[in-house]
C-alpha cells in the first residue's frame, strides 16, 4: 500500500517540471482508454468493527474486448464504488470488479449500470512482444479530455515486486520523462497502438517507469477465459545462491556451472508435492540451465530470475521438468505446478476487500494475526512489532506443526467492568479458551459459547498465561458494545 | 528480585549514574574540615573491554565518586564507581595525597562495593559512620560528596520524597528498595553518604537527568546496605536470591471467583515459576500466593512490613542463599503450605549489564563467535530476529535449558576463506558438524576436531549451512591473526 500513497505526491512534484515529449495524440487513445474513478474504504485493523474514512483514487483503464476494462488491482482494492468515465464526453457508468488478482496486481471491470456503455469504444489488442529499445507510449488525458501521449524507451526487464512483498513478477523498465496529468493512477502503455502494459510506478529522480508487461496481462486474461481463475502458480521454495567455491565443492557441484540450493520447501506447495527437499540443488528447469545466482538466460531480456520460468509462461496445472542434484547424483523430476492460496498461510500475507476476522468477548478483542496487522507497527515494524509475533511470521511452521490454521491474538482489552485489571494486556497469542485449543477465530467463538462455569477461562502462550472473565457480565458488556459498534464479531 | 517477562518495570533508560567519567587533579585543600573526614573522594582508573574486538585489552578510562568509612579501614561506595577497575585511589578531606586502595567486595546486583587502603594509617582515629534506619517520608537528609561544580566537599539537603521498589540501573535487571530524595545529587555524588542525625541512611547512586525529571535523586536505603554488609561478613559476596516467579494482580472479580477466592483483596496469582529457579516445581501457573512468611499478600503484590506497604519481594530481598521462606498457597480450592529454599538464578545475568569480566570468544577462519549477553547485544547492535528472540525470551521461554549459552557469530574478519559468508553474520550457531552447540567451549572443541574435509556450521534462521574447506583453515587462521592483530584466537575462561 505504501507505493500507492507515494504516487500522488510525485504528481505534485512533477507538475513543476516541464520537460516532455508530448505529441499530438493518436485518435485511438480517447477511444481505448477510460477514466476509472474509485472510492475505497479499508477496514480498520485496530477497531475491526469499523472502516476507515473513505478516500478516492482517479486512474485510467484499458478497454478490452467484450465490454471490459483492465486496471491494476491497486485501483480497486477495498473499493466501495467504481465509476467508468469517458474522457471525451464525461459520460459515466457504474462498474463492478469481475476478476482480481492482488498478487499479479491486475483486475477486470465491467459496467453494470449500462451494459452498452463501452459499445462506442475501440478495445485494445495485446502487443505480443516487447524488447529492449522498443519505443512505447504512455497514454493519458488532459483535464479537458484531450489525449496526451508520452514516449518512453524500454531498457530492460527484471523480476520484481508489484505491490505485495510476497509475490515477484516480470517488470519492464523504460526510460524517459513522464509528465503525469491528474487522474493518472496507472497509465496504459501502447506499442503500435496495441496494449504493451500498464505503467505502475514512475521514479521522478531517475526517470524510470516500471511497466507491468502484456505477457503477464495475457497470462491473467487467458486464465480467466474458462470462467474459473486458477491464479499464477508458485514453486514454494526458499533458496540460496551457490557462488561460494567451498560450498560448491561440499555439494559436489564443482563439475556443474550453476545451480541453486534449496533451503526449505513450503508444505503443500508445488515443490514439496513433487518431492523436492531442502538440500537439493536445482540445476535446470524445462531445459533452461539455472546459474549460481538463480537466474536463467531469457532470449529477449537476458538474465532473469528462475521464478519467471515458473509463473511467466506456465499455468497452474502444467508440468515442469526440474533437473536436480541430490546427494551428488543428478535426477530429473516432473513437477506439477499448483498454487498455494494465500488463505492457507498461517499468517495472511494480505487482506483486501474483507474485514479482519475478530470476536469481542466481554471487551477483550480477539483477532487472527495477519501481515497487515504486523505492519501497523510502522515502517520499522520488523524491529518494533512484538518479538513473538515476528517469530511466528518468520517461522510459521512452529505453529503449523501443532495443527494451527491461524494464530488468534488477544489484541487488546477495551476497558469494561468485565476486563477490570486486564487493561494493559495486549497482543497475546491465545492457546486455549474454556479448555479448547484455539486454531482460528471460529474455534474461539465456539469455545466462548461453552463456558464450563460462570467464568470464561482464557489461556495465553506468555505472561500472564491465564485470565478469567465473568460469563454473565461479558454477555451484558458485549450487548452494550454491539449497540455501540454495530458488530462485535466477523468470523468469515 | 528481577523482572521476568513483561511485568511493568520502571523505565530505566533515563536513569543516570552519578559517577564522573573524566577526572582532573584537585587543587590542594588547605583547611581541615574534620566533621567530614570519613567522607572520601574515590578516583578510579578503569579498563573497559570492547566486545567488538574481544581479543584487545580494552579502552582506558576513569572517573570519580564518593565513599565513606563504615568501619576501620573499610570504605563503602557504589559498585559503578569502581567497576572494571585497574587502579583505585582514595583521597581524604584536606589531604592532597592519593592513597592506593583495593576492592574487597563488589556487588553489581545492588550497586555497592567495599574498599580497603593498603596503608590505613592516614585514617587512624577517624570515626566511622553508623548505619541508621530507613528514614521516614518528609524528613530532612543531607547528601555529602564530591560532585561536579568544584573540587572540594559539597553538602546539599532535602527531604525523603518517596520509598519504592525500583530498578537499579547499574545492572539494569535488579530491583530493590530505593528511596527518592529531593536534595541535589549530581555526578560525583555516587557512593556518598546521605545523613540523618549523623547516621548514614542512604548511599546516593542514581537519578534522572534534568531534562527528564527535576529534583529526583535516589539513594540505596539501609536495608540494602545492611544486607550487603552482612553478606560479606564471611569474606565473600554471595549475591541476591530470587523467588524466580512472575505474578499477576488479582483485581478482576471473575478471576478471583474462578480461583475460588473471596473478594477480600488478598492473594496474587502465579503466572509462571521458572523451572530452574527457587520456586520451580513448587509454584505453578494459577496458584495464588496468599501469604509470605506469615504476612498476607495483597492482590496488588504488596505486604505490610515494618509498618510500610512494600513489595512482597522485600521478604526475599533480606534473605540469603539457603534461607527458607514459608508460603501459603491457594491451590485448587485448598490452602496449602510450602517451603522454598532460596537460591540465586543465573540465567538473569544474560540480560544484565556485566562488569569486571573479560569478553569470551572464539575466532575461527575470521568468524568471531561470542556468547550472547547484554554487553554483546549493546556492542554489536544486533538486528537478527533469532538473536533478539533468544535474548528477550531467554528466561521466559526457558531457553537457558536448551542452550546454557547462546553462541552468536557476531562478526567476520574478511579474508578469502570467508568472502561469501557476510550474510551469516549476527546469527546463532545451532550445530557444528552435527554437534549441538550449547556453550562456547562446545564450539571451540567442535571446530578443533579434525575429521572430514569440511566444517559445516548450521545457524538458526539461515537456509543453508556455512561450509569451510578444512584444508584451507590453518593458513587462513595464521594470516587473519597477523592481519587483524588477533593475539589469541580464543578466550574461554569464566571468571
Amino acid at each position: 500500500m505504501k507505493i500507492l500513497m507515494k504516487i500522488p505526491i510525485m504528481l505534485l512534484l512533477l507538475a513543476a517540471m516541464v520537460t516532455a515529449t508530448i505529441k499530438a495524440a493518436p485518435t485511438s487513445a480517447e477511444k481505448s482508454v477510460v477514466r476509472v474513478n474509485t472510492t475505497m474504504q479499508a477496514f480498520n485493523l485496530i477497531q475491526p468493527w469499523q472502516k476507515s474514512a473513505p478516500s478516492s483514487r482517479l486512474g485510467l483503464g484499458a478497454v478490452l474486448p467484450g465490454g471490459r476494462v483492465l486496471v491494476t488491482a491497486q485501483m480497486v482494492t477495498d473499493a466501495t464504488y467504481i465509476e467508468l468515465e469517458k474522457a471525451d464526453t464525461a459520460a459515466k457508468a457504474i462498474a463492478k470488479v469481475v476478476a482480481v488478482d492482488y498478487e499479479a496486481n491486475l483486475a477486470v471491470l465491467q459496467p453494470v449500470s449500462d451494459a452498452q456503455f463501452l459499445a462506442d469504444r475501440v478495445p485494445f489488442e495485446l502487443a505480443d512482444k516487447l524488447q529492449p529499445g522498443d519505443k512505447v507510449e504512455a497514454w493519458q488525458f488532459e483535464n479537458n479530455g484531450t489525449p496526451v501521449t508520452t514516449e518512453i524507451k524500454v531498457s530492460k526487464a527484471e523480476v520484481g515486486r508489484y505491490f505485495l512483498d510476497s509475490s515477484m513478477f516480470l517488470t519492464v523498465r523504460a526510460n524517459g520523462t513522464v509528465q503525469y496529468r491528474s487522474g493518472s493512477f496507472t497509465l496504459p502503455v501502447a506499442k503500435d497502438r496495441q496494449l504493451a502494459g500498464l505503467l505502475v510506478s514512475y521514479s521522478s529522480k531517475d526517470q524510470v517507469s516500471s511497466i507491468l508487461p502484456a505477457s503477464i496481462i495475457s497470462h491473467f486474461l487467458k486464465d480467466l477465459e474458462d470462467g474459473e481463475y486458477a491464479g499464477f502458480p508458485n514453486l514454494g521454495i526458499g533458496y540460496s545462491q551457490t557462488l561460494d567455491e567451498q560450498f560448491r565443492k561440499y555439494l559436489k557441484l564443482s563439475e556443474e556451472k550453476g545451480g541453486i540450493y534449496i533451503n526449505e520447501v513450503v508444505p503443500g506447495a508445488s515443490a514439496a508435492a513433487a518431492g523436492l527437499k531442502a538440500g537439493d540443488v536445482i540445476l535446470d528447469i524445462d531445459g533452461n540451465p539455472i546459474d549460481a545466482r538463480g537466474n536463467y538466460d531469457h532470449p529477449v531480456w537476458g538474465k532473469l530470475s528462475l521464478s519467471h520460468l515458473v509463473r511467466g509462461k506456465p499455468f497452474t496445472g502444467d508440468n515442469l521438468q526440474v533437473g536436480i542434484l541430490r546427494n551428488g547424483k543428478k535426477q530429473l523430476i516432473s513437477l506439477k505446478l499448483i498454487r498455494r492460496p494465500a488463505e492457507d498461510w498461517l499468517i495472511d500475507p494480505y487482506m483486501f476487500d474483507r474485514g479482519p476476522k475478530f470476536a469481542v468477548v466481554g471487551g477483550l478483542v480477539f483477532q487472527e494475526l495477519t501481515l497487515p496487522f504486523l505492519k501497523l507497527f510502522g515502517n520499522d515494524w520488523k524491529n518494533r512489532a512484538p518479538i513473538k509475533l515476528l517469530m511466528a511470521n518468520a517461522n510459521p511452521e512452529m505453529y503449523e506443526k501443532q495443527g494451527r490454521r491461524k494464530l488468534v491474538l488477544m489484541v487488546r482489552a477495551i476497558p469494561t467492568p468485565a476486563t477490570l485489571g486486564y487493561e494493559k494486556l495486549s497482543t497475546l497469542i491465545v492457546t486455549k479458551f474454556n479448555g479448547k485449543a484455539i486454531n482460528d477465530i471460529k474455534d474461539l467463538h465456539e469455545a466462548s459459547l461453552n463456558p464450563e462455569g460462570n467464568q470464561h477461562r482464557i489461556e495465553f502462550e506468555s505472561y500472564p498465561k491465564l485470565i478469567f472473565v465473568d460469563v454473565n457480565l461479558a454477555a451484558r458488556v458485549d450487548a452494550a458494545l454491539e449497540q455501540r459498534f454495530g458488530i462485535i464479531r466477523r468470523l468469515d | 528480585m528481577k523482572p521476568i517477562t513483561s511485568l511493568p518495570v520502571p523505565t530505566i533508560a533515563a536513569l543516570t549514574l552519578f559517577a564522573i567519567s573524566s577526572s582532573a587533579l584537585p587543587a590542594k585543600d588547605t583547611k581541615k574540615s574534620n566533621q567530614y573526614e570519613a567522607v572520601v573522594r574515590i578516583e578510579n582508573s578503569s579498563l573497559n573491554p570492547d566486545y567488538r574486538t574481544p581479543w584487545n585489552s580494552g579502552r582506558d578510562s576513569g572517573g570519580n565518586g564518593t565513599g565513606w568509612l563504615v568501619a576501620p579501614n573499610k570504605f563503602v561506595t557504589n559498585a559503578h564507581v569502581v567497576s572494571n577497575s585497574r587502579i583505585v585511589y582514595i583521597k581524604k578531606v584536606g589531604d592532597a595525597k592519593p592513597y592506593r586502595a583495593k576492592i574487597l567486595h563488589i556487588a553489581h546486583d545492588c550497586d555497592l562495593a567495599m574498599l580497603e587502603l593498603e596503608d590505613p594509617s592516614a585514617f587512624e582515629g577517624v570515626e566511622p559512620f553508623e548505619v541508621g534506619e530507613l528514614p521516614q517520608l518528609d524528613t530532612t537528609v543531607k547528601v555529602i560528596g564530591y560532585p561536579i561544580g568544584g573540587e572540594r566537599i559539597s553538602i546539599t539537603s532535602g527531604v525523603v520524597s518517596r520509598i519504592d521498589f525500583l530498578s537499579y540501573s547499574h545492572s539494569a535487571v535488579d530491583l530493590h528498595l530505593t528511596v527518592q530524595i529531593d536534595a541535589a545529587i549530581n555526578p560525583g555524588n555516587s557512593g556518598g553518604p546521605v545523613l540523618q542525625n549523623g547516621k548514614v541512611v542512604g548511599v546516593a547512586f542514581q537519578g534522572y537527568s534534568g531534562n527528564v525529571a527535576q529534583n529526583t535523586g535516589y539513594m540505596i536505603p539501609p536495608p540494602v546496605i545492611r544486607r550487603f554488609l552482612k553478606d560479606i561478613e564471611d569474606g565473600q559476596y554471595d549475591h541476591y536470591v530470587d523467588l524466580t516467579m512472575s505474578e499477576f494482580t488479582l483485581l478482576n472479580p471473575a478471576q478471583r471467583a474462578a480461583l475460588g477466592l473471596a473478594n477480600d483483596g488478598i492473594g496474587i496469582m502465579v503466572a509462571n515459576a521458572e523451572a530452574d529457579g527457587s520456586a520451580g516445581g513448587i509454584l505453578k501457573t494459577g496458584d495464588v500466593l496468599m501469604a509470605i512468611d506469615g504476612l498476607p499478600v495483597k492482590s496488588n503484590g504488596l505486604i505490610n512490613y515494618e509498618g510500610e506497604d512494600v513489595n512482597m519481594n522485600e521478604i526475599v530481598e533480606r534473605k540469603f542463599a539457603g534461607d527458607v521462606i514459608n508460603l501459603k498457597i491457594w491451590r485448587e480450592q485448598k490452602l496449602v503450605s510450602a517451603k522454598v529454599t532460596l537460591k540465586r538464578f543465573l540465567p538473569y545475568l544474560i540480560t544484565a549489564k556485566q562488569y569486571d569480566k573479560k569478553p569470551r570468544y572464539v575466532m575461527f577462519a575470521g568468524l568471531v563467535f561470542q556468547p550472547m549477553d547484554r554487553n554483546l547485544m549493546t556492542a554489536h547492535n544486533i538486528k537478527d530476529l533469532q538473536v533478539r528472540y533468544h535474548y528477550d525470551a531467554y528466561v521466559s521461554d526457558s531457553i537457558y535449558k536448551e542452550r546454557p549459552e547462546v553462541i552468536v557469530l557476531t562478526s567476520i574478519l574478511p579474508d578469502s576463506i570467508n568472502s561469501y559468508f557476510s550474510s551469516f553474520s549476527q546469527s546463532i550457531v545451532d550445530e557444528v558438524n552435527g554437534t549441538k552447540i550449547k556453550t562456547l567451549k562446545d564450539i571451540h572443541s567442535a571446530l578443533g576436531k579434525s575429521d572430514g574435509d569440511f566444517i559445516t556450521i548450521r545457524l538458526l534462521g539461515q537456509g543453508r549451512p556455512l561450509v569451510i574447506d578444512r584444508s584451507r583453515v590453518a593458513a587462513a587462521q595464521k594470516r587473519i591473526q597477523e592481519k587483524y592483530n588477533v593475539i589469541r584466537d580464543h578466550y574461554l575462561e569464566e571468571q
